[in-house]
């Protein structure tokens, strides 16, 4: 391994981005760890990128400060921090041949130019374009142009890289290679890698954490698991995966769970935030946590409907079932013992397969 | 961008810039509205609107202005089609022969405009035709369709190739397909053209100087007055052609900003 | 060929290279050939008009004797050979004097060579002079043009350049009628001077006003296409530039400069080319009291000397110059004539 950095820890303490009326950012504690690949995903507009534009030093927070490595960043140039950005479009320098776009940062900090080119060369060899230094950028594919951004990123040897969506110009093949690249290298340097994406694909398969923010706020900060499985606001459980949404009332609580009466019927379900008997509130039901039930089949829910349509995946099939009040959604794995579905279905769940949250703005509305 | 500093000293840089470019504007305009001649601002004998009536009353100029716009009418007749062709041409020619037929083309442009108007006037002497309108029009026609020429050809580019060929796979002719799809898409284009050929003719001094012989345009007879000496009534047309402009950038500016809230009203 | 006549088929496709054709050739083409001709010959007395003339005078001669002849001779027989030969005589005298004062055009770099030394140090001056104003143009307008395009929210930068629309669409001649409102012995400026106890200065006698005019007149012509190129310079070119640690001199001179190329390139030449062959700042500013512009020179032999052929010639050599001024920004700044024409 030719890069050798250590991650720096990055503290947001009570920063806030105001451009005139516009509260871009509220006021925002967060801490990212040393050395962890850290994602912050969203919606565009809900001032992700504002964020990695404070951390970069583009932007001065409205209020609060932002630390790396413990260090306030107040008044520091984005040249001085121990940071690199990837850009969104890359922003690699057009009319420069790859190695001196590598080489650039170098030659900014008056390298010779037979060193900074053996160093150029060294990191693009690192990232497999060892014999592309001589090339334009535009002589380049998408995916050699993701990574020349990479290496010039790197050749700055920064405590902490920032990623603006930089896989939404490749298309679907590549940028899931690139994900698996990108998880690579940043276990191999060690640098603190903060990524910002509105694909929950690329947050919950790189991330070790993941903040999911919405118009200015965080709503939730976990890992892949914690975000999928346990949702803290209908937000994050609508944003992140697919789900089914049924609304109702709470009519009784037992311990850590509810039991919710919807027009579909009563079911009971895990009950995180503690909302008690008369609340009004969603049921949110993951498709894969349905199950088509077979005759004599039971589960502690149970709702029953007709099959209106079965859309083949590969893997798996989506059934849409009308309940009649609603169309609930189902992920079937397909298999050789699964008999097909037709007509009235009966569907099921465990009671620990939903998960009732308190009513509040979804990533649909 | 850069520091604080370095931004304030480029905002007053700009602002210095702006007075620059403005203020002899302004004083050419107060001086119009002065009393007293040769035109002024440091002496000043009162509000007066008497240079507008000279300016009416004055042959020269009103021959002249009837000159000019014989001579922008008869540019833009001829400049318009010229320039079409030569970028209807381009587009179905082969990359040499393009690339040729453009460099000769665009040449006018990068040629003073005297070159053009001497050119010109040599060229007809030969046929014992003299130096006058006629010579004048060519000399500015062989300029302004380059412009006419470049608009065109930025236009054609944009123009979706297989529409032409869908019209034609349903049964129109070359002509037909022509003036139903390829005329109509460069109409926005035409009257763009025509506006700039009108004034790249009107205000020409250069070219037409050389080509006109013993005639003259607006724009000529305003070069010869101020020879000899200066006259309010000169500050006056100037008066004219700052109302006339503001006047289009205003309108432009409208038209503009009604097209961008018919786009979002659109979108929304 | 075959292209065009597919697309818009035989009619149409006449029409157009027809058209084009009268354009390129007749209007372009044709008239710069003609002038390059011209430019190499003169029209001069015949080789041997001297022999000639000694002739004709040898002929004049022997009518005055067979005048005399006539007047003397004895019978009308030979009164009428007589007769016969001074009718002979007059012919060859009406023959050769056409023969000796018909010029003949002979080709000849004399024309050329009619730029003496004063001639010389004029074009030298208009060429240096307009080099002048394009530098000064350019660095002038380069803060603005990026400043305007980079710095400005994009509205207001629209704004901003539709402004610069009014004096650049006012006629360059009431442009330059303004600056000598205020450069005049008596204008604003003297004025303005003398407050502080300076001048007054008599710029336009001095050939200063034509330079202040010249700037004026043609700054505009710098600033459009240089903020028309900065405007599609990606700002996120001169923030990765900053992020890598470039301060802003070097985001310029490795970013922002060699994306301008085209429009600096454009400025330039168009600055360049106006000035050098402008005809109306100097025949304005001057009236005659400073050392003219080579374009005077031109007009003079075209319209006072009347001598087309060195007129041509005068032409000519701006027009080489010029073309020149074009070939080594093209090469200067690695841009191609399809990246200027816009």
């Amino acid at each position: 391994m030719t890069v050798s950095a250590r991650g720096m820890e990055i503290t947001l303490s009570a920063a806030a981005v105001r451009f005139g009326d516009f509260q871009a950012v509220h006021p925002t504690d967060l801490t990212i760890r040393a050395g962890e690949f850290f994602s912050i995903l969203g919606p565009s507009g809900c001032g992700k990128t504002t964020i990695l534009r404070l951390v970069s030093g583009f932007l001065d927070p409205s209020e609060g400060d932002v630390l790396i490595g413990g260090r306030s960043m107040r008044g520091i140039a984005p040249s001085d921090r121990p940071t690199a950005l990837i850009f969104q479009n890359l922003a690699l320098f057009p009319l420069m041949p790859v190695w001196e776009n590598v080489a650039f940062g170098l030659e900014m900090r008056g390298w010779s130019k037979a060193r900074r080119r053996a160093r150029a060369i060294e990191l693009l060899t690192m990232v497999a374009l060892g014999d592309h230094a001589d090339k334009l950028p535009s002589e380049l594919s998408g995916g050699q142009r993701q990574r020349v951004a990479i290496a010039r990123a790197l050749a700055v040897e920064p405590a902490v890289l920032l990623l603006d969506e930089p896989l939404s110009a490749l298309d679907l093949k590549l940028r899931q290679h690139m994900r698996t690249e990108l998880k690579q290298l940043q276990r191999e340097t060690g640098i603190t890698f903060v990524y910002i994406t509105h694909d929950q694909g690329e947050a919950l398969t790189m991330s070790d954490r993941v903040a999911v923010m919405n118009a200015g706020r965080l709503v939730q900060l976990g890992t892949a698991d914690d975000l999928y499985d346990r949702p803290a606001n209908a937000f994050v459980a609508t944003f992140v995966g697919e789900t089914n949404r049924l609304t109702g009332r709470i009519d009784a609580v037992e311990g850590k769970r509810a039991r919710i009466a919807t027009p579909e019927g009563p079911f009971v379900a895990p009950n995180p935030a503690g909302l008690g008997v008369g609340n009004h509130a969603f049921l949110f039901l993951r498709p894969e946590r349905l199950h088509v039930l077979t005759e004599g089949d039971s589960r502690a829910n149970m709702l029953a409907g007709r099959l209106v349509r079965r859309d083949m995946e590969g893997a798996f099939s989506t059934l849409v079932i009308d309940t009649g009040q609603s169309h609930v959604t189902v992920h079937r794995v397909n298999g050789g013992d699964a008999p097909l579905v037709e007509g009235a279905v009966s569907l099921g769940f465990s009671q620990d397969a939903g998960v009732i949250l308190p009513l509040g703005e979804t990533a649909n509305d | 961008m850069s520091g604080r500093g370095s931004g304030l000293i480029l905002r007053v840089y700009m602002a210095l810039f702006f007075v620059y470019m403005f203020l002899p504007l302004g004083i050419m305009v107060v001086a119009g509205f002065n009393a007293y001649s040769p035109p002024s601002v440091t002496v000043w004998q009162g509000f007066s609107l008497q240079w507008f009536g000279e300016l009416w009353a004055d042959e020269r100029m009103r021959s002249g202005l009837r000159n000019s716009l014989i001579i922008a009418g008869s540019v833009i007749a001829l400049a318009l089609p010229m320039g079409l062709a030569g970028a209807l041409l381009l587009g179905r020619l082969g990359a040499r022969a393009a690339g040729l037929l453009y460099t000769l083309m665009v040449s006018p442009l990068l040629t003073p405009g005297i070159i053009l108007g001497i050119s010109t006037v040599i060229f007809w002497r030969n046929f014992d035709v003299a130096g006058g309108l006629f010579t004048a029009i060519l000399a500015q026609t062989t300029f302004v369709a380059s412009y006419a020429m470049l608009m065109f050809m930025a236009r054609l580019q944009r123009q979706d190739a297989t529409l032409e060929e869908a019209a034609r796979d349903l049964g129109a002719t070359p002509l037909q397909a022509f003036r139903r799809i390829t005329l109509p898409f460069l109409r926005p284009t035409i009257a763009t053209a025509a506006v700039i050929a009108f004034l790249q003719s009107f205000e020409n001094y250069n070219t037409t100087m050389f080509a006109i012989g013993g005639q003259h345009t607006l724009v000529t007879e305003i070069g010869s007055r101020m020879r000899f000496g200066l006259s309010p009534v000169v500050n006056v047309i100037g008066i004219l052609f700052i109302i006339a402009t503001i006047t289009c950038a205003v309108v432009w500016a409208i038209l503009k900003e009604r097209e961008r809230g018919a786009a979002n009203g659109a979108s929304a | 060929m075959t292209e065009l006549r597919r697309a818009f088929g035989a009619p149409l496709s006449a029409l157009i290279v027809f058209l084009a054709g009268v354009w390129i050739l007749g209007l372009i083409a044709a008239p710069q050939i003609i002038m390059i001709e011209q430019s190499f010959w003169t029209m001069q007395r015949p080789e041997g008009a001297a022999e000639l003339s000694v002739r004709i005078d040898a002929l004049y001669n022997r009518l005055d004797v067979l005048a005399l002849d006539h007047a003397a001779a004895a019978d009308d027989a030979a009164r009428a050979a007589i007769d016969a030969e001074r009718v002979e005589v007059q012919g060859e005298i009406t023959a050769l004097e056409a023969q000796e004062s018909t010029p003949v055009k002979t080709w000849t770099l004399s024309n050329y060579a009619q730029m003496g030394q004063a001639h010389l140090a004029i074009f030298a001056k208009t060429i240096l002079a307009s080099l002048a104003v394009t530098a000064i143009a350019f660095v002038v307008c380069y803060p603005i043009a990026f400043a305007i395009a980079k710095l400005e929210p994009p509205r207001r930068a629209a704004m901003i350049m539709l402004a610069l629309v009014v004096p650049y669409a006012i006629n360059e001649l009431l442009r330059v009628f303004a600056w000598q409102m205020i450069l005049n012995y008596s204008g604003p400026l003297n004025a303005a001077l003398g407050l502080v106890g300076i001048g007054p200065i008599p710029f336009l006698e001095s050939g200063t006003g034509v330079f202040v005019a010249m700037v004026y007149a043609y700054i505009l012509f710098m600033v459009f296409p240089l903020y028309n190129v900065l405007e599609t310079l990606d700002t996120n070119q001169i923030e990765a530039a900053r992020d890598l640690g470039a301060g802003p001199l070097q985001i310029h001179r490795r970013v922002v400069l060699p994306h301008a190329r085209p429009g600096i390139a454009v400025g330039c030449i168009m600055t360049f080319m106006l000035s050098a062959g402008s005809y109306a700042v100097p025949y304005i500013m001057t009236r005659g009291t400073a050392d003219p512009w080579f374009t005077q020179l031109v007009y003079n032999r075209f319209f006072q000397a009347t001598n087309w052929n060195v007129g041509a010639a005068y032409a000519l050599s701006l027009l080489v110059v010029c073309t020149g001024f074009i070939f080594v920004m093209m090469r200067l700044l690695k841009v191609r004539l399809k990246d200027i024409a816009k």
